[in-house]
């Protein structure tokens, strides 16, 4: 006879939390749902933060995933600014940073990431984090940015855009290294630069300190001073409830292509998981896997396969990228212009895409390669 | 016949038809129903499939 689940409690309101507990509802699971978050906001969405609401585009109401009273409607039991300090798995409890606890049937660990920090930087990772900067970068002046990954280039368009003077210092040979090859991140880049933003590639960072006005900062190779500094330099999963808990971490908590770990009843979604094929750091897999470890904390068996894809936004730019970019690129457009759609083709497989400007071809690219995905799956298996 | 909004449900963009979305040639008033099946997202390029009628309030 299947194990009854009555109590299901998720430590984490970002993308990953909240969509496991609106697809636990969405399911038709009927016993209590305690969402535990430790920011004091109600849940928000994060990729605003760095485009439309930094450019004060949109007020912070905007960025609300659901209306406030959503969640009880939906009978969830939503904490925020109370965290998850100590986790006794043969108990199955959690103790939480207001001396309460929560016991549960099944629990998920949607902790997400810290920004990694350079003493004395601000980073953007919140919506705290979001309003601040808006209010410094509503000042004008000079902003370093330091790290050309998507957060960094997007906080850095939208500075530019706002009338501040930009600089970015990347540590890499290359910008968004993680995301893009080379030969492709060099088009995002020539955007910046069009638009007079002083970007340096190879160019990490010393020391940030802070002076009368503002910062200055040294390089190995460059010296810096101005006015707001950024550190947008990645993110390191929090992992800390589940190391206390024992359970197994590793660059992530460790589970399986079903989201569980090696506790039954643990599951782990979102930055802070580390699946099979990796740790993934985009809102769309992030959420793709809240609502996969939701229905397997149910009893469903679900593998988590879904593609992952991201998207940025920088100066009008839009950029979406998909899957894995390995293999022999076909391009049509023209990546120089920003209209293009390049396709990655690895062992006669589509695998992997990247569109400028191009939203639906990107669509049916996505599909495409999931199809595909799907098929070499069936074809190991 | 009130107006409707729809959000997308990966990036939660909003759609208010009362203010259509001017910015791709979609004029205020339109419908959704009015609007191209393929259509994307304006923000993260979802289908518009990928939308849903929202009771969310206007900001």
């Amino acid at each position: 006879m299947p194990e009854r689940i009555d109590r299901v409690v998720i430590v984490g309101t970002g993308i990953a939390g909240t969509t496991a507990a609106l697809t636990l509802r969405a399911e038709g699971y009927q016993g209590g749902v305690d969402l535990i978050g430790a920011e004091p906001h109600e849940p928000y969405r994060r990729p605003p933060l760095s485009k439309e609401l930094l450019a004060g585009r949109i007020p912070p109401e905007r960025v609300r995933l659901k209306p406030p009273a959503a969640w009880a409607d939906q009978g969830i039991a939503l904490r925020t600014g109370i965290s998850a300090v100590a986790l006794d798995r043969g108990r199955r409890r959690v103790r939480l940073s207001d001396g309460g606890e929560l016991g549960y049937d099944r629990l998920l660990l949607a902790t997400g990431g810290r920004p990694l920090r350079i003493p004395g930087a601000p980073t953007l990772r919140t919506l705290a984090d979001a309003l601040a900067l808006r209010a410094r970068l509503d000042e004008g002046g000079r902003l370093l940015v330091v790290g050309g990954g998507l957060i960094g280039l997007e906080a850095a368009a939208t500075a530019r855009s706002a009338g501040c003077e930009v600089t970015v210092w990347e540590a890499g040979d290359h910008v968004l290294g993680r995301v893009l090859p080379g030969w492709l991140a060099a088009h995002v880049a020539a955007a910046h630069l069009r638009r007079g933003v002083d970007l340096r590639t190879g160019t990490p960072v010393e020391a940030v300190s802070h002076t009368s006005g503002g910062y200055r900062v040294a390089g190995e190779s460059a010296r810096w001073n101005g006015d707001h500094v950024l550190a947008a330099v990645g993110v390191a999963p929090d992992t800390a409830l589940a190391a206390e808990g024992g359970l197994a971490v590793d660059d992530g908590i460790v589970v399986d292509d079903r989201l569980a770990t090696f506790d039954a009843a643990v599951y782990a979604a979102g930055d802070a998981a580390r699946l099979p094929r990796g740790r993934g750091e985009h809102w769309a897999d992030a959420q793709e896997q809240g609502a996969t470890a939701a229905r397997n904390m149910l009893g469903q068996d679900v593998a988590h396969t879904a593609v992952p894809w991201c998207w940025s936004d920088q100066y009008g730019l839009k950029i979406q990228i998909c899957g894995r970019l390995v293999g022999t690129p076909e391009t049509s457009g023209d990546p120089a212009r920003h209209d293009a759609a390049i396709s990655f083709v690895h062992d006669g497989a589509l695998c992997g895409a990247v569109c400028f400007n191009r939203p639906k071809e990107f669509r049916d690219l996505r599909s495409e390669i999931a199809r595909s995905e799907d098929g070499s799956q069936t074809v190991k298996a | 016949m009130e107006y409707r909004v729809w959000e997308c449900m990966v990036c939660g963009f909003v759609y208010d038809e009362a203010e259509g979305w001017p910015e791709e040639d979609i004029p205020p008033g339109t419908r959704w129903e009015d609007i191209p099946d393929d259509w994307s997202c304006p923000e993260c390029g979802a289908a518009k499939a990928d939308f849903r009628m929202t009771e969310i309030s206007r900001a």
